[in-house]
């Protein structure tokens, strides 16, 4: 079980600053991802610790101890790389057993080794195929079994669902969850995807520009943004300036909304108004209940399957509201939109 | 077979007609003239014992001719694994980032456009008792005279030959590699490393394996070349015994012109010695390769 600690790290490549003071913290047996837009400085975070570059600044630490000028063969970590990198002229068994066999481990004791993980990741009947005769399914799950024979102290994957179909993503997500749990190994992975990141980390770590933007659990992450720049990466679509009028009341374009008592806003405030749209509820008929309602018409109808988004004119603004699918509502339909206050959150600026 | 299946083919053949009708006419040409006048059949000259191979037996029958063959082989060799180890050596580093890299990528390539005449010059300016190397070191007092300096060229172990050699062939293999090296990244080693490879061990079982068809095919044309080449060991050769390549030279050369079959003979045994290697090399990485699961 490792701990990882990432102190004021800094990387420069020449001029260009990759990433600037991050401090992270990650528990021992987590799994944390980093999240953020190409060329963020995510993937070198990864690379910094797991030894490949060296930050120009800082410390990153393992159970406290400093490994910032550690080789990358003496940090015992594991990287499952975006596309696997398997050695292609090596069988699946002979590429498993690589790590290993370089650190010298007996031959009775790696094809112990070697039988029991390749039971694990269920691809004992592939092993003497090579790496060009398997589907991308069955790399992933060679790189994945080559790095834990390794038995490392912390698993890394860079952007371990993306090159995946969609079927074979929901299968490689509960894969990897499952054995992360099982095994509990300290596990960070790199992407660029929101809804990869939230499928399948404890915490986010949300990185722009080489800095630290949010560190948080995906559900926090999502309904209660830090800023404008992380409400926007994890798809907020209904982003409103208001003003604060009392402590639990703010006013928008839309009209006026009650949300939770806001301790730290005095009245006046100017604010950003976040109203997730899965979070509105939607009626033809009258008002049910006191609070926000709106008054608007459905302008527009995307169909995603299983929900549906509706884009409703209201009070000259359009908002986006997505619904379950199980009912369908027709454009030109005259509709009230309602917002629990929980369910209202205020951005600064 | 369908008309327009017919018209794509007759079509094909009359793309692949140019490259076809150079290899048939010239190449192979040549190759069975030379065969046939080394077996005697040269009516231009008023022979004809064809078939004959007296030609072959005095050459094979003589003692120099095996020195000759060691001396080719020698030189080909010892010259094309120098600039395969440098090549590689160099290529791995081109890889790599460091200051300045963009003029290094230029210079490497510089001896590929200078022609090899020039570099055998260079090699006589340069390497011989009384050129630019021995005075430099008679000049820094480790000799009196630049006449003690070490006889480099000109003699039977070959240095100039094999100096000329690797200076022009390194960066032939250089780029070949480095081509073959850019193409398969940087992924696969730095996985090593992390699983906790050193250096050693990521360079021969990673990289090596993955750039051996460039290795191969390199090696394979510098190799066939140093084999046949004929300037560099008479200019800066030992003298009798010459390597193959000498030999026939002289042969045609000779007043005698009746000893250009004897020539002839020379020039097949040179392209029998080349192709039996080759062949054999090629057949060693195949089984290799197939080892590896690549067909």
């Amino acid at each position: 079980m490792t701990q990882v600690r990432l102190n004021s790290v800094r990387k420069q490549f020449g001029n260009f600053v990759a990433i600037e003071n991050l401090d992270l913290d990650i528990s021992s047996g987590e799994l944390v991802a980093l999240l953020g837009p190409s060329g963020c400085g995510k993937t070198t975070t990864l690379r910094m610790i797991s030894g490949l570059e060296r930050p120009s600044n800082g410390a990153i630490l393992f159970n406290g101890k400093d490994v910032s000028e550690q080789a990358v063969q003496d940090r015992n970590v594991g990287m499952v790389f975006q596309r696997y990198a398997l050695f292609p002229h090596m069988t699946v068994e002979k590429n498993v057993a690589f790590g290993p066999s370089v650190r010298g481990e007996s031959k009775a004791e790696i094809a112990r080794r070697l039988d029991e993980i390749l039971e694990v990741v269920q691809l004992t009947p592939f092993r003497t195929r090579f790496p060009a005769q398997l589907s991308g399914g069955q790399m992933q799950r060679v790189a994945v079994a080559r790095t834990l024979i390794t038995k490392p102290s912390i698993l890394m994957m860079d952007e371990p669902l993306a090159n995946l179909d969609t079927k074979l993503r929901v299968e490689m997500r509960r894969f990897i969850r499952d054995l992360q749990q099982r095994l509990g190994i300290t596990t960070i992975f790199v992407t660029h995807d929101q809804i990869e990141a939230m499928e399948l980390a404890d915490r986010v770590a949300v990185i722009f520009d080489g800095h630290l933007a949010q560190y948080d659990t995906p559900e926090r992450i999502y309904r209660y943004p830090r800023s404008l720049d992380v409400a926007d990466f994890m798809g907020a679509t209904n982003i409103y300036p208001g003003k604060v009028l009392s402590r639990n009341r703010v006013s928008t374009a839309l009209g006026e909304i009650d949300c939770l008592h806001q301790d730290d806003r005095s009245v006046g405030e100017s604010v950003q108004v976040l109203l997730r749209a899965e979070a509105l509820d939607m009626s033809t008929g009258p008002f049910t209940s006191e609070g926000s309602g709106m008054r608007g018409r459905i302008k527009a109808r995307d169909f995603f399957g299983a929900s549906v988004t509706y884009r409703v004119a209201c009070n000259d603004q359009e908002i986006d509201v997505t619904e379950n699918a199980r009912r369908m509502r027709d454009v030109g339909d005259d509709v009230h939109l309602q917002i629990a206050p929980e369910q209202v959150w205020l951005l600064s600026g | 077979m369908t008309a327009r299946e017919r018209r794509t083919r007759i079509l094909q053949m009359l793309q692949l007609l140019p490259i076809l009708s150079v290899l048939v006419i010239l190449f192979g040409g040549a190759l069975v003239m030379a065969l046939l006048q080394s077996l005697g059949f040269a009516p231009w000259f008023g022979i004809n014992t064809f078939p004959d191979f007296s030609h072959f037996g005095s050459l094979w029958g003589s003692q120099t001719f095996w020195v000759s063959l060691w001396l080719t082989l020698y030189y080909a060799t010892v010259s094309t694994l120098l600039a395969l180890v440098f090549g590689t050596i160099l290529a791995l580093a081109l890889i790599k980032a460091f200051p300045g890299k963009w003029l290094y990528k230029y210079l490497y390539k510089l001896p590929l456009m200078i022609p090899y005449t020039v570099g055998i010059a260079l090699a006589v300016i340069m390497l011989s008792s009384g050129g630019v190397l021995s005075r430099i070191v008679a000049f820094a007092g480790l000799i009196d005279d630049p006449g003690q300096f070490p006889q480099i060229l000109k003699t039977h172990y070959g240095w100039g030959i094999i100096a000329v050699y690797v200076w022009k062939q390194t960066p032939f293999i250089t780029l070949a590699v480095y081509a073959v090296l850019l193409g398969i990244g940087r992924e696969t080693e730095e996985a090593a490393a992390i699983l906790g490879a050193r250096r050693g061990a990521i360079f021969f079982r990673v990289t090596l394996p993955q750039i051996l068809p460039g290795i191969v095919s390199s090696t394979l044309i510098c190799f066939a070349f140093n084999v046949g080449a004929f300037e560099a060991p008479f200019i800066l050769g030992g003298g009798f015994p010459d390597t193959l390549p000498v030999v026939a030279w002289r042969y045609f050369n000779d007043a005698d012109y009746t000893l250009q079959l004897q020539g002839m003979a020379t020039v097949v045994s040179i392209g029998i010695v080349a192709g039996v290697i080759l062949f054999a090399y090629l057949w060693v990485y195949r089984r290799y390769e197939r080892r590896m699961g690549r067909h």
